[in-house]
């Protein structure tokens, strides 16, 4: 009874932790217009997302622990592509606002 | 008992410090910092799985997301140099954001999930997890695996062309 109270709390906090990081990336990938920014605030999302994830699979920890590494590893080949894609932008346009990329027509 | 509160008040700066990190992400001026932060909320999220009982993911977490993704993201943002102008429009972020949390807190809090986790009875070892990839998962691996290949020569290319 009392491990089952001490998982109610865990996974409280956890869904509080969860719920803060997922409207702080929103926030960041809402109101900045920088390229770098708009991929670091994706990446607090996804942390968001993970602990989501193992918090709501938890009735399957071997299934949670797939999904958990399988998410990992794609969100990593995501983050090399985008970096990828602004190094490229920025040695055309020298700069990683999309505003200004959009008056230049990149 | 001191060992489970000691677990829960572990467990709740873990969760401030998460929140703490994840605000300098997006407030952070120079964005090598910002990166960097990333990588502490990395290991601080790793940390809270590892506490909720899944050693492995948190190991997989640090080595290859903090270790490779964002040890990736802090090089070239190093090398790219700093970005001197940044425009923000806070107004759009703040109506998203009160959006986002509206609706996931009613989610959350109508569906009553936030009491849906449990702490695994055993913890999940490296041999099941080995054998369930071979017998069940195993087209669903070998096609990440053929993605993150092709991910990977997709990237080189796209930052050996010029735009």
């Amino acid at each position: 009874m009392v491990m089952a109270m001490e998982d109610v709390i865990l996974g409280q906090l956890g869904f509080i932790a969860a719920i803060a990081m997922a409207v702080i990336g929103v926030y960041g990938f809402a109101s900045s217009r920088s390229l770098v920014r708009q991929l670091l605030s994706i990446e607090v999302l996804f942390n968001a997302v993970l602990i989501m994830v193992v918090i709501l699979m938890s009735f399957s920890p071997l299934n949670a622990t797939l999904l958990a590494i399988a998410l990992i590893s794609i969100v990593s080949g995501e983050v090399i592509v985008v970096v990828a894609v602004i190094a490229a932008v920025y040695r055309f346009s020298r700069t990683f606002e999309s505003s200004i990329m959009e008056e230049e027509g990149v | 008992m001191p060992e489970q509160q000691l677990m829960l008040l572990a467990s709740s700066l873990l969760v401030a410090s998460m929140i703490v990190a994840s605000y300098y992400v997006i407030k952070a001026k120079d964005l090598v910092y910002a990166s960097g932060a990333l990588a502490i909320l990395g290991s601080l999220n790793a940390a809270f799985i590892a506490l909720l009982g899944y050693g492995l993911i948190a190991a997989f977490l640090v080595i290859v997301y903090v270790g490779a993704a964002v040890m990736f993201i802090i090089v070239s943002v190093s090398m790219l140099g700093g970005a001197p102008i940044e425009t923000w429009e806070p107004e759009r972020g703040i109506i998203s954001a009160a959006a986002v949390a509206g609706a996931l807190g009613i989610i959350v809090v109508s569906s009553g999930i936030y009491a849906a986790y449990t702490s695994p009875t055993s913890p999940v070892d490296l041999g099941r997890i080995a054998s369930l990839i071979v017998d069940r998962y195993l087209v669903v691996i070998s096609v990440i695996f053929v993605a993150l290949a092709a991910t990977l020569i997709e990237a080189i290319a796209i930052a050996r062309r010029r735009v």
